[in-house]
């Protein structure tokens, strides 16, 4: 469709320039605040070049951040890939088309609440007295109290297994209409060859999806990094630092704590350089 | 295999019933009297009462709330829909050398952590005096809608038939035309999908809302989570039944999107 028109141009420069200017503006003066001391309760600052980056390096409590951050992206993108790909392949498997519907609807509500509402309703659930996910737990040691939110142990997957809740659900949905789109034959052949069901599933359909599955892992590992809002409201990064990720550290030094601005901006700054170069990377083999 | 075929159903019933089971719970909840939420054993019977209900509808910070999360959301959406369709439709069918650079830097805009975004903007609208104010908010979130649009609008755009379109232009339309009579509404349910995906994220979105306001353009999310925060004797009912009302908008689209994910695997197979 080589014709000669304006159409290119009038359509994508003033949105290119617009979103760059509205992403380059922020990052640019991100670093900016990074290499000074501003903080929020006075107006005068003045440049302290790398110095924020250099206490960063001997900050525990910023060291055991990045270590929560790791073990936050590792526990949620397993667990939610186990169980996307679990129940995909056993809608798949056992449920009518009819039925399949039924589900994939169900599944998908979870990831359509805001993370405030999620977050507000399973900590409710786990409330110790009177919350309805610990109820089985009273009931079978008869009204002993279980807290998995303020155990610094259970915390950190109490958490997590709200976003996985969220987020495995609506990727079974996706796995499922993956395996939809796949040719029959292959299923058909390895079915004459009296192949278990699993085993089809294990060597012939996943592998051929193995492309899109790991763009979903991809896509997963993006949105895993914003966990700010579920552990904002159900932990506030408690108890002690066990559920404190980066953003949440971030967050505290430059707002609740010190208003630390510039030192939560380096934070920030670090955080960025760290996902966009493993991203970045990522991405390119994912395409290759 | 009959024994396995029936537990592969329970733990799909199963997995369906923990789907939604938590929020039609936190919903009977909102209908509750704060003695009747607070015993050992859930209850199931109960008399209702909209007295939460009303308390949260009758708040001017709910409703302020409220109010700001339409118009914030609202504005955002419109803007992305603006600027994003066109941009899409253009790198869709007029495919350059910088196509494949410009999808990924879209792409790109989503690996920015929020705080990374939410600081200096924090300190930009302070010193241009837009902060706590709906504009701000409103040009942050088109950052979101803008790239989230483009970015599933594309292949919505490839997935229209080149056929129609040459016919379109054989017929004497312009390329203007072709985008508007042709392209858009041969899309449109693709698009719509991805337009109610763009507002579902910054309906939900907290991080950006939290640290952009202070008072005047606080969000539905954030007054939501601020109303936990009310000393020991927590309201429960009345949280609850601000869930439920939060809740409600993103789950309008329920059914635009599944109908949405159906189209774009459709069109896979062919």
């Amino acid at each position: 469709m080589a014709r000669r028109t304006s159409l290119p141009v009038t359509f994508v420069v003033p949105t290119i320039a617009i979103l760059l200017v509205l992403s380059m503006v922020p990052t640019l003066y991100a670093i900016v605040i990074a290499l000074q001391n501003r903080e929020l309760s006075t107006p005068d600052y003045s440049w302290v070049w790398l110095s924020n980056f250099y206490d960063l390096f001997f900050d525990r409590r910023f060291l055991n951040a990045v270590w929560v951050s790791v073990k936050w992206e590792i526990v949620t993108v397993v667990a939610t890939m186990v169980v996307a790909i679990g129940l995909g392949v056993l809608m798949f498997e056992v449920a009518s088309p009819r039925l399949r519907n039924v589900y994939c609807l169900l599944f998908i509500v979870p990831v359509l609440l805001p993370r405030v509402s999620a977050a507000f309703v399973w900590k409710f659930a786990y409330h110790p007295l009177y919350g309805i996910a610990t109820y089985p737990y009273r009931l079978i040691t008869g009204g002993l109290i279980f807290d998995p939110l303020s155990k610094p142990a259970t915390a950190l997957f109490a958490v997590a297994s709200v976003d996985v809740w969220q987020w495995g659900l609506f990727f079974a949905v996706i796995v499922l209409k993956l395996l939809e789109t796949l040719p029959p034959q292959p299923i058909e052949a390895a079915r004459l060859d009296h192949a278990r069901r699993w085993q089809i599933h294990a060597y012939v359909t996943l592998p051929m999806l193995k492309a899109p599955l790991i763009s979903l892992m991809f896509v997963k590992m993006i949105e895993s990094l914003r966990s700010f809002d579920l552990i904002y409201v159900m932990t506030r990064g408690g108890p002690g630092v066990a559920t404190e990720t980066l953003d949440m550290y971030a967050f505290s030094q430059g707002f609740i704590e010190s208003g630390k601005v510039s030192y939560a901006s380096a934070m920030a700054v670090l955080m960025m350089i760290a996902t966009v170069i493993t991203f970045t990377m990522l991405w390119k083999r994912v395409q290759a | 295999m009959k024994p396995g075929r029936l537990i592969g159903k329970a733990i799909l019933v199963l997995a369906g019933f923990l789907a939604v089971f938590p929020l039609l719970w936190t919903a009977l909840n909102a209908l509750k009297n704060n003695v009747d939420i607070i015993t050992r054993v859930p209850r199931l019977v109960f008399t209702p009462t909209w007295a939460n209900i009303s308390y949260i509808l009758g708040r001017d910070s709910v409703l302020t709330g409220l109010y700001n999360s339409v118009v914030a959301c609202g504005s955002a959406v419109l803007i992305g829909v603006v600027l994003g369709l066109p941009a899409a439709y253009a790198v869709a069918r007029y495919p350059n050398r910088w196509a494949g650079d410009i999808q990924f830097f879209v792409l790109s805009l989503r690996f920015l952590p929020p705080v990374a975004v939410a600081i200096p903007l924090m300190v930009i609208w302070l010193q241009v005096g837009l902060y706590d104010t709906l504009p701000a908010l409103i040009i942050t979130y088109c950052l979101l809608t803008i790239s989230v649009i483009m970015w599933l609008a594309i292949p919505a755009f490839q997935g229209v038939p080149k056929e129609i379109e040459e016919a379109a232009f054989v017929d004497g339309y312009g390329a203007y035309s072709v985008f508007w009579r042709i392209a858009l509404p041969v899309a449109a349910r693709s698009l719509a999908g991805a337009v109610a995906f763009s507002f579902v994220l910054v309906w939900n979105e907290f991080l950006i809302a939290l640290m952009l306001s202070s008072s005047n353009a606080k969000t539905l999310p954030i007054v939501a989570s601020e109303l936990s925060q009310q000393g020991m004797n927590v309201p429960w009912g009345i949280l609850n039944a601000s869930v439920v009302l939060l809740s409600l908008p993103p789950l309008l689209f329920l059914g635009v999107l599944s109908g949405f994910l159906n189209s774009v695997f459709r069109q896979k197979k062919t």
